[in-house]
């Protein structure tokens, strides 16, 4: 009855038509034309500004093959977003799992909201704040010495492992999120059910948990390694001199290098390792749906 | 108040065809029950009736005036839902005041109505509630007050009481009937409980994939039906398969089964007879049988005791008949046991093979 | 079962310090925003200097008015377009509809840099060019999806019956909307026009490609200065804006549960 009913509304793109057209109209001039005229330009070699003279070339990503830098810096910069990525599911997913599964009522309610409440202020706020704790003289120093009884320098500030406190602190609560959706759903029948057939804590774990979790597992992974890979904000305050990645290099081309060019190509190649990750998560994706 | 005439009335949803040029007239102030397994098109029927959903070719007319392109909005028809959808956002007084309240008429006539409506379903002092306080039986009666308040043409209930348990649907079919009668107004409504179509309506209409299979009144499709379907769909019935006689039809083991008067069949054809079990008489031997009757022999293979009556299942030539007795504290005959099985031809329906 | 209470006891512990590591810089970072050193030596020493200094920073208040500002309107336009969208993909069906809503995902997950730089790219392209106007097209276009798909969440709990009832009782379609669906999907829509605020605010590295130096958002403007070098008057403001956008967040989480509770 509810498919005749559905059948009923049948027909209705002339009807739809008026309340969508706003929506994507808006989505196409801000979203898909600019990413679509990116492309196009990153086959230019100079922008078609002020009369200045243009032509075609692929030279823009021969200058990524050729020069050995922009490859290394990609490499580095899906290796932060590996490292990133593992850390925040060896934090997070033990965490939505007791949110999921230990803890009850609104005290749960209370705490979940309270570990993705950061996830919504402001990253470069967030990013901004751990300089405090991480410089030399900043408070994980002093903390520490005031406790230990030998004398430690703590600097973590300007240095990669700063880059990764700092990227792990700002996409954690999405794994937590991500996994503790799919945790919950899991039913505690199921785990009774296990214990009952005389699975130990490990075997249930391993054998229903996370396979029945994985595709929050998977869609928080696909979600923090993505913006992590395209990062340059996070490791230009926390990195220094040793923050310089992937993304640091595109936004050098468009604000201080000014090589437009070269920058939309960049940003392409970006853009299509993206959309490979995001076309392997897809299926996991598509049953968590 | 008006009548509905739906003639030859046909939708398909791709290629499945939901109504099959189907007609019925709906007297005006009749009570009628639209009646058919899930898939039927009986729900379908009724929306078309309603206006959520044209027919691909036929007539609807609802007082002589054709509706069929007419918006749902513009049909002035009541309608209850099945799971009574109720507006959560607003209360009680202010769910049965919608449909004035859309035609924009003045508030001080709307709450006299309302109140009215309120005081006639019973719920006189609940207006001030939302609908969520309120149990099963009093969204349903809110409901009630919701569609008629806007004094419709006609009231179309959809499985009005599905979603109640089974002493407050009997409650309700009572409460129903006092309503609809009270105010005249033509009610047509869809279930798929037997038991609800035979106790409340005055005329039932049975539909099957999209067709109508027999129409009228309970005491007629009951002790008259015209198939097979409309047999066993609407209650319990024994059915014999043999070769028509005339007036009754021949088993393939050769017994001869009569049928009452009136009906008859050219001899040869296939057909069937049906027999409802409180129709046929149980005995350990032929010697309680009236003449005339017809006398089948056969082995109890299941007695089901349910109270005030017994179901016994009869083992006769690969056929397990229905039998119901009612317990009047005569003896009771055990499993295993042969017997005797009788009944008169006029309790024997023939119906021609379909 | 002695095992499993120390289990969940660990736990509740690991929870707790979990968010500690959440929480302690922000705290800090507050902190610091009140104390007297200006290169954060301890002990600590209470002051509200750095607050005071901020009304003197011409910079950054017209750059905190520019925020709100585009906030405010982004949070406008997003819901009465993600709102109408969103009815229409609820309400009819028609081809290509899985594709239209297939297509709101790229803006959310394609990385800022991406979408902002190819903004830039095509703003410049057909004359748009850079400023507060610009920042505010992509603003919108990134939080659409989110309206979209909070307000499509809220509508998935909607029966249709209930448009049906009305109907029934010969209510227009406009009258249908307006006084059965709306009310319905109004926390959904205003969750979702938090969510858009939030965006908004809170963005950086879109609104970082489309500015320019007079035209120009907060959190860009802190960009600048801690690329400058770190001074309390960014603690103050950080810690400002931190708070604004928490407070926000547990606002729309009154209207919109995000864990999908049974």
């Amino acid at each position: 009855m509810a498919a005749q009913g559905a059948a009923a509304r049948r027909g209705g793109l002339r009807s739809a038509l008026p309340l969508l057209a706003p929506a994507y109209l808006w989505l196409t001039v801000a979203i898909f034309l600019p990413l679509s005229a990116m492309v196009f330009f990153s086959f230019m070699t100079e922008l078609p500004l002020a009369g200045k003279p243009w032509a075609f070339t692929s030279g823009n990503y021969a200058a990524f093959f050729l020069q050995s830098l922009y490859p290394t810096l990609l490499l580095a910069s899906l290796r932060l977003g590996l490292e990133v990525t593992l850390w925040c599911i060896v934090i997070g997913y033990p965490a939505a799992y007791v949110l999921a599964k230990v803890l009850k009522g609104r005290s749960r309610e209370a705490i979940f909201l309270l570990v993705i409440l950061p996830f919504w202020s402001n990253g470069l706020v967030r990013i901004f704040s751990w300089a405090m704790v991480l410089r030399e003289g900043g408070i994980l120093d002093t903390a520490l010495n005031a406790v230990l009884p030998f004398k430690i320098n703590i600097d973590l500030m300007y240095s990669y492992p700063a880059v990764i406190i700092g990227l792990v602190h700002s996409y954690v609560p999405y794994m937590v999120l991500t996994c503790y959706l799919t945790l919950q759903a899991v039913d505690d029948s199921l785990i009774e059910a296990g214990r009952s057939l005389g699975a130990s804590r490990l075997q249930l774990l391993k054998r229903v948990i996370v396979p029945l979790s994985l595709p929050g597992l998977v869609a928080g992974a696909a979600l923090i390694f993505v913006p992590v890979v395209g990062s340059f904000m996070e490791p230009r305050i926390l990195g220094g001199r040793t923050g310089t990645f992937y993304g640091t290099v595109i936004e050098d081309q468009f604000v201080a290098v000014f090589n437009w060019p070269l920058g939309a190509a960049l940003s392409f190649i970006l853009l299509a390792v993206v959309l490979v990750i995001l076309a392997l998560a897809s299926p996991v994706l598509r049953r968590a749906a | 108040m008006a009548g509905v005439q739906v003639s030859n009335v046909s939708r398909s949803f791709g290629a499945h065809k939901a109504l099959d040029d189907v007609s019925i007239d709906f007297a005006d102030g009749g009570f009628y029950a639209l009646l058919g397994p899930s898939g039927s098109g009986k729900t379908t029927l009724l929306r078309q009736i309603a206006g959520f959903d044209f027919p691909d070719s036929g007539r609807i007319a609802i007082g002589g005036e054709s509706v069929e392109r007419v918006p749902v909005e513009k049909r002035r028809i009541g309608m209850v839902f099945q799971n009574y959808a109720l507006f959560p956002n607003m209360s009680v007084a202010d769910n049965i005041a919608f449909g004035l309240s859309v035609r924009g008429e003045a508030k001080t006539a709307i709450a006299t109505e309302v109140q009215r409506a309120l005081d006639l379903v019973q719920l006189g002092k609940l207006g001030g509630r939302r609908p969520h306080q309120l149990s099963g039986g009093q969204r349903q009666r809110v409901a009630l007050a919701r569609a008629i308040v806007t004094k419709p043409r006609v009231l179309l209930l959809d499985e009005p009481l599905g979603a109640l348990d089974k002493a407050l649907r009997v409650d309700m079919q009572i409460e129903l009937k006092r309503i609809q009668r009270e105010i005249g107004i033509t009610t047509i409504f869809v279930t798929h409980d037997q038991e609800e179509a035979l106790t409340m309506s005055d005329r039932i209409g049975i539909l099957r994939d999209g067709r109508l299979v027999q129409e009228g009144p309970p005491e007629e499709i009951y002790d008259r039906p015209k198939s097979e379907f409309a047999a066993t769909f609407l209650g319990d019935a024994n059915i014999f398969r043999g070769d028509a006689t005339g007036n009754g039809i021949r088993l393939p083991d050769g017994t001869a089964i009569a049928a009452g008067a009136g009906a008859r069949l050219a001899a040869g054809a296939k057909a069937s007879c049906a027999v409802r079990p409180e129709r046929i008489r149980i005995a350990r031997d032929a010697g309680a049988s009236d003449g005339g009757a017809n006398i089948l022999r056969g082995q109890v293979s299941k007695r089901i005791f349910a109270g005030n009556n017994s179901t016994y299942f009869v083992e006769r030539a690969g056929q397990t008949l229905k039998v119901i007795v009612q317990n009047t504290g005569a003896d009771r005959l055990d499993e295993g046991q042969e017997v005797v099985l009788h009944w008169s031809p006029e309790s024997t329906v023939l119906i021609a093979a379909g | 079962m002695a095992t499993t209470r120390i289990l969940e006891w660990l736990g509740r512990l690991y929870i707790l310090v979990l968010l500690a590591f959440l929480y302690l810089p922000i705290i800090i970072m507050a902190l610091m925003s009140f104390n007297v050193s200006p290169f954060y030596q301890l002990p600590f020493e209470w002051t509200t200097e750095w607050y005071a200094a901020l009304w003197q920073n011409d910079q950054l208040i017209s750059a905190t008015w520019n925020s709100l500002e585009i906030a405010i309107i982004t949070t406008v336009i997003c819901v009465v377009l993600g709102s109408a969208a969103s009815l229409a993909l609820y309400r009819y069906e028609f081809r290509g509809k899985k594709l239209l809503q297939a297509l709101l995902f790229p803006p959310i997950a394609i990385p800022w840099l991406i979408t902002g730089t190819a903004m830039l790219i095509f703003f410049f392209g057909v004359g748009i060019g850079r400023g507060l106007f610009a920042i505010l097209l992509g603003h919108v276009a990134l939080a659409l999806p989110y309206v979209i798909v909070v307000v499509s969440a809220r509508l998935q709990t909607f029966a249709p019956e209930l448009e049906e009832a009305a109907r029934s009782l010969g209510a227009n379609q406009w009258q249908v909307t307006g006084r059965i669906t709306l009310p319905w999907i109004m926390p959904g829509v205003i969750a979702g026009g938090l969510f858009a605020f939030a965006v908004s605010f809170d963005q950086f590295v879109v609104s970082y490609f489309l500015s320019t130096p007079g035209q120009t958002t907060l959190p860009v403007e802190i960009y600048a200065a801690i690329r400058k070098g770190f001074t309390p008057e960014i603690n103050a403001v950080s810690t400002i804006i931190i708070a604004v956008s928490m407070a926000l967040m547990l606002l729309t989480a009154r209207f919109f549960k995000f864990g999908g509770e049974k």
